[in-house]
């Protein structure tokens, strides 16, 4: 059984065919060629396969890739305008908030989808908002500070 | 181990747009409902569950339903995220509030629904002990030998049946959870206890009462993550109904909570640290409820 689906993945339609069983997360990585979002743990625990449906932060990995059907879609690619970095990616690099990158996409997804809902959030709003993202190298405080510089520019 | 990469089960997949065609894919075999997808794709990923066929919902208009007039009515598709950013079910159902606000991190509040956490019938499910004392009902439809929708509204607290089973049948569907307006003079709160506080709870509780001045005139305990399914404390709510709410000497019926409730050890927390804790977390939803009913919470 193969599925028609057609999707918007960074501003861009396209229609491709999908077998049911197939992923959100192995779809953008493997035929989107799209590799910022991780395949962490799998089971909805690390936030690394974070990406956004409609504007909302969800996990690519606990979809599936026939669900997203007439859905917008946004990975960390679509974040920057060409040569120029999101103001986010532009934090993040500034305040060294990333030591090995995994969970970077993830973690960037989510203060977006913050910040488009929260233009000033507060400590305890990203806290929340990033709860389920999991970092284990920099710890969380210069991602904190990241997302707080990123929301001000 | 199993790989979780990929899906490595093959399965059909429909996606209907009414609920009667729906309800004939339920009748098939093998097959499964999908709504948000948070658990169900974890236990096929982990080959606890492999369904010949999955039916995702969210094609069907009528159960996006998010009602409040005098009682709440929530569609099968209501999201957690949905209830933690509405207002009004914040001001007047706050144990809700605070139950679903506690569950998962952002992205899973984004995708689970309100009846899957209930669905998949985990002893611990955060949103049955506040949904439980306010006396929701669910809705349940399925389709009668001559294809007839036939609908049935039970009680929650009849709902659930141990671990991962509820009263669905082959065929089923949650429809909708029917949450009754709270009169005036009452008040909700809901507490947990969990590692972090993402996590999923070691116990849980929910107290909804009705205050007449300095008594407590009506009142119902839920815990949850405490006994097979979550449960009523009903030693505990006739201890205290009719009493005069006062802290220092409520103790002797709060510590009746330790016979409502039957834990056991597993991999979250121990039968003794859940029995121990229980009087507890009682306590401080009871102290949280009185005070939003308008009581004198220091008494």
């Amino acid at each position: 059984m193969r599925i028609p689906i057609s999707i918007m993945v960074n501003g861009k339609n396209y229609n491709l065919q999908v077998k049911p069983n197939e992923l959100l997360l192995n779809v953008l990585r493997e035929n989107f060629s799209l590799s910022g979002a991780k395949y962490g743990c799998g089971i909805g625990e690390c936030g690394a396969c974070t990406v956004l449906l409609n504007g909302r932060a969800v996990l690519s990995c606990l979809t599936l890739a026939v669900s997203a059907n007439g859905q917008e879609i946004t990975t960390i690619e679509g974040l920057s305008d060409g040569n120029k970095l999101h103001p986010l990616q532009e934090s993040f690099i500034e305040e060294g908030a990333i030591q090995c990158g995994f969970c970077t996409p993830g973690m960037i997804l989510s203060a977006k989808a913050l910040i488009d809902e929260k233009p000033e959030p507060l400590n305890s709003e990203i806290k929340e908002a990033i709860r389920g993202n999991v970092c284990r190298c920099t710890g969380y405080i210069s991602i904190i500070t990241a997302i707080k510089a990123g929301a001000k520019k | 181990m199993v790989d979780t990469k990929y899906i490595g089960i093959n399965f059909n997949y429909y996606r209907p747009e009414t609920l009667k065609e729906v309800l004939k894919r339920l009748q098939e075999k093998g097959s499964r409902i999908l709504a948000g997808g948070t658990d169900l794709l974890v236990r096929i990923k982990t080959e606890t569950e492999k369904p010949a066929i999955i039916v995702e919902i969210t094609g069907v208009k009528e159960l996006h339903i998010l009602e409040m007039r005098n009682e709440l009515i929530l569609g099968a598709l209501v999201k957690l995220y949905e209830i933690e950013k509405n207002d009004s079910i914040k001001n007047t159902y706050p144990s809700l509030h605070e139950a679903v606000k506690s569950i998962g991190g952002t992205q899973i509040r984004n995708m689970a629904t309100l009846t899957g956490n209930l669905c998949n019938a985990s002893p611990g499910a955060d949103s049955a002990p506040p949904l439980i004392t306010f006396g929701a009902q669910v809705e349940i439809k399925n389709l009668s030998k001559k294809g007839e929708i036939v609908n049935r509204i039970i009680l929650l607290e009849d709902f659930f049946k141990g671990p991962g089973k509820t009263v669905l049948e082959p065929g089923d569907i949650l429809t909708r959870i029917i949450v009754p307006e709270p009169d005036k003079n009452t008040g909700s709160a809901f507490k947990k206890l969990s590692r972090v506080n993402l996590d999923i709870s070691k116990i849980s509780c929910a107290v909804f009462l009705e205050r007449d001045g300095n008594i407590i005139k009506s009142i119902k305990i839920a815990v949850g993550a405490a006994a097979a399914i979550p449960v009523r404390a009903f030693y505990t709510e006739e201890a205290l109904t009719g009493t005069i709410f006062n802290m220092n000497k409520m103790q002797a019926a709060l510590n009746l909570i330790r016979d409502d409730i039957s834990p056991v050890t597993d991999v979250r927390s121990t039968a003794e640290y859940r029995r121990s804790v229980a009087p507890v977390l009682v306590r401080d939803a009871l102290g949280l409820a009185w005070k939003r009913a308008g009581g004198d919470a220091l008494l």
